[in-house]
């Protein structure tokens, strides 16, 4: 009988151990108030390397934080998110698109808790608009990206397209003349399958002054948007785009833009490096991107960093560590190194001169952004990647939107 | 088959049943490993599972507390679970025959003696060998309208006057998808036949012949019931592994807008990573789970397929 008693025990405890680890919370490590858990996606094959260089000054500087840096891909970062959330192991700093939904559950501290008053000014105020709720600030706008037109000149100049199209009518003008060329040149690239179909659609409904929201709840099916939906088909129907742009991703349809088969598409900053780097030779300008009547419009999308309330009181290490990041230099050389826009005052002052980003910091007054302080919109947002493609295959643009508003309101 | 009865020495009940629970307590140190695992890795996530289908679990991974059997209104509500559901069972059904008939073939053609056939047999492993998202991208990538060497070829052959994006509508990238399946599950399917021909008695063939059976008479009624077990083992273990499959779909028809190329099984990834609803992709597990148990017990029940004859 002993023995049985005994090895049951030793199953019992080695059950526990098992599931205590891989479960009851796992963040065991930073729950002093001077170890900081720091979760980011990669924006590059770079970023790793730099945010590495940028905590280890900061830890030379400042021996008393420590600062634990985690690197996800985008294609899983929520995942992961979610199930340390679920496990109540969430990280200290996250850094991603997002921030409403951790707001909403109550689950961030407000910016003013954890970074200076100084730091706080420094943010424009568009970006810091677009990061508060109910004029609370969550979210710290790290990075910020802007959408411009490309066009490829070579194609525009064979075809017989003078001046880059200003208004909707002008561009289905110009890529039903490029994709006359014919030999597997195409139009206007529109990419709307999965990775970013949000992106795109956003582009021509706010093109046509529609939004995404009332003030309070989606609005994914309001007149404006429906129409600026039917125009998009009707550039499908009329052969003026590639073909299948339903399940056309942005990443590999820029990639045959620079290739030189597409006319024109709506690229982000990063595309001049990558042009650079794998077609230089490649001819083509920027405009701003063509909206129903002409009015200049661009897409803007902000990515935040923030900071949880998890155990133990870490507001003064987290307050050491994000006004570092946010420092002048420190801040200048991610945003420069990344290739994106600087979200804030002394950033933007600092890299107006970087010529590669000029067209875009220029277009980024006229900026409109994803209603992502909205609970509501993470779903929203995912219901248009899954579906909207489907107006690229033949299903009709009122359908797909009210199947998209279905999801949204849950 | 002989079975082998140890004498034993007939005992009161009581007795016997102290006797079988005093062998039990002494195998427990040398079971342990085994329990502990099968607690752990599978029946503590899958009560897990059932838990978090009954949950309201908010977007960002917050439990707000019990939604009864909500989620699974919310799913069967939802209007894309018809095509999803019947996807499924021509996915299920298509590939697992085909495989199934191309892999009797090829094993018949194994079989047979003939210069160089180790160097053949060694090849048909090769899809096995390889990883299936690393297929299914070479198919993916292959097949691409605008750069992908197949379509280049159909095109040079003129078969098709420009590239077809066959990975690019829901219908042909469901075929295309079902093809890769069919490939990567050929080299299990046709080993195991393959053990089981290896078990048909040469004598019996040759009698067979002697008396006067056709080729195709004698594959019938003697080679086909020797290899039912073999064929039993391969179609169970394809129905499960091709109803969980998740690879070859995700990387073939995942970039395609709505609900026409998926199964249950990439639905649920759909439900994760786009719409943010764990707790409705965990009521769509526990209905998976169930369709496939569902599956198993009704093709043991009516194929009867471990029967002896």
């Amino acid at each position: 009988m002993k023995r049985f008693l005994r090895s049951w025990a030793a199953v019992a405890v080695a059950g526990l151990t098992l599931t205590g680890c891989g479960f009851g919370g796992g963040d065991g490590q930073s729950e002093d108030g001077s170890t900081l858990s720091f979760l980011v996606p990669s924006y590059s094959d770079g970023t790793k390397a730099l945010w590495e260089g940028i905590i280890a000054d900061f830890e030379a500087a400042h021996p008393d934080v420590n600062v634990e840096l985690e690197i996800q891909s985008w294609d899983n970062i929520n995942d992961v998110v979610r199930t340390k959330i679920q496990s109540n192991a969430a990280p200290d700093i996250l850094n991603i698109d997002a921030f409403s939904g951790f707001a909403a559950d109550d689950l961030l501290y407000p910016a003013g808790d954890v970074v200076s008053a100084n730091t706080v000014a420094d943010f424009q105020q568009s970006f810091a608009d677009n990061a508060s709720i109910d004029g609370t600030m969550y979210g710290l706008p790290l990075i910020a990206s802007a959408r411009t037109m490309f066009y490829n000149t070579e194609l525009f100049e064979r075809a017989g397209v003078t001046a880059p199209p200003k208004t909707w009518d002008q561009l289905h003008d110009a890529a039903k003349k490029v994709a006359g060329l014919g030999d597997g040149v195409y139009g206007y690239g529109m990419p709307l399958g999965s990775e970013e179909a949000q992106a795109e659609t956003s582009i021509w409904t706010f093109g046509n002054g529609g939004s995404w929201t009332n003030g309070s709840t989606i609005t994914v099916n309001a007149p404006a948007n429906l129409e600026a939906v039917t125009f998009m088909k009707r550039m499908i129907d009329d052969k003026a785009t590639q073909p299948d742009p339903g399940a056309s991703d942005r990443t590999p349809m820029l990639d045959v833009f620079i290739q030189g088969k597409i006319g024109m598409v709506v690229a982000l900053p990063p595309t001049v490096g990558q042009i650079a780097e794998k077609n230089p030779s490649l001819k083509y300008a920027s405009a701003p991107i063509p909206t129903k009547d002409g009015q200049p419009m661009t897409l803007g999308v902000a990515d935040h960093l923030m900071a949880f309330k998890n155990e133990g009181d870490k507001k003064e290490a987290l307050k050491t560590f994000l006004d570092y990041v946010f420092s002048a230099p420190v801040y200048t050389k991610f945003v420069d190194t990344e290739g994106f826009l600087p979200t804030t005052r002394t950033g933007a002052a600092a890299l107006a001169g970087k010529t590669e980003i000029a067209s875009f910091l220029e277009v980024l007054p006229n900026a409109r952004f994803y209603p992502s302080t909205n609970p509501q919109w993470a779903a929203t947002q995912g219901a248009m990647q899954s579906l909207m493609g489907q107006i690229g295959q033949g299903k009709a643009p009122r359908a797909v939107l009210d199947e998209i508003q279905a999801k949204a309101n849950g | 088959m002989t079975t082998n009865h140890r004498m034993e020495v007939p005992a009161p009940a009581i007795s016997a049943r102290r006797q079988a629970r005093r062998d039990l307590v002494a195998a427990l140190p040398w079971l342990s490993p085994a329990l502990t695992l099968i607690v752990t890795i599978v029946l503590f996530p899958a009560g897990y599972l059932l838990w978090t289908s009954t949950r309201d679990v908010s977007p960002v991974g917050v439990d707000r507390g019990s939604a009864g059997f909500d989620n699974y209104a919310t799913l069967f509500d939802s209007p894309a679970l018809g095509r999803v559901l019947l996807n499924t069972a021509i996915w299920v059904v298509g590939v697992v025959l085909v495989t199934l008939l191309v892999s009797m073939a090829l094993a018949q053609f194994l079989d047979k003696a003939f210069p160089g056939r180790r160097l053949v047999r060694l090849a048909v492993i090769v899809p096995w060998a390889a990883s299936v998202v690393m297929t299914a991208t070479v198919f993916y990538y292959g097949l691409d309208p605008y750069y992908g060497v197949m379509n280049q070829f159909l095109v040079d052959v003129g078969i098709l006057d420009t590239g077809f994006g066959f990975t690019r509508q829901p219908v042909p990238a469901f075929l295309v998808a079902m093809a890769v399946a069919v490939f990567v599950s050929l080299p299990f399917t046709t080993y195991t036949i393959l053990a089981g021909l290896q078990m048909v008695p040469r004598e019996v063939v040759e009698a067979a012949a002697v008396d006067g059976a056709g080729s195709v008479r004698t594959y019938w009624s003697v080679v086909l019931p020797v290899l039912r077990p073999a064929i039993a083992v391969a179609v169970l273990i394809n129905i499960i592994n091709v109803f969980n499959s998740l690879p070859i779909l995700r990387t073939l028809t995942g970039s395609i807008p709505g609900y026409d190329a998926d199964t249950t099984t990439t639905l649920i990834f759909k439900y994760i990573q786009q719409d943010r609803q764990i707790e409705t992709a965990s009521a769509l597990s526990v209905v998976n789970f169930v369709i496939v148990l569902a599956v198993i017990g009704i093709y043991l029940r009516v194929v009867r397929p471990m029967r002896d004859e």
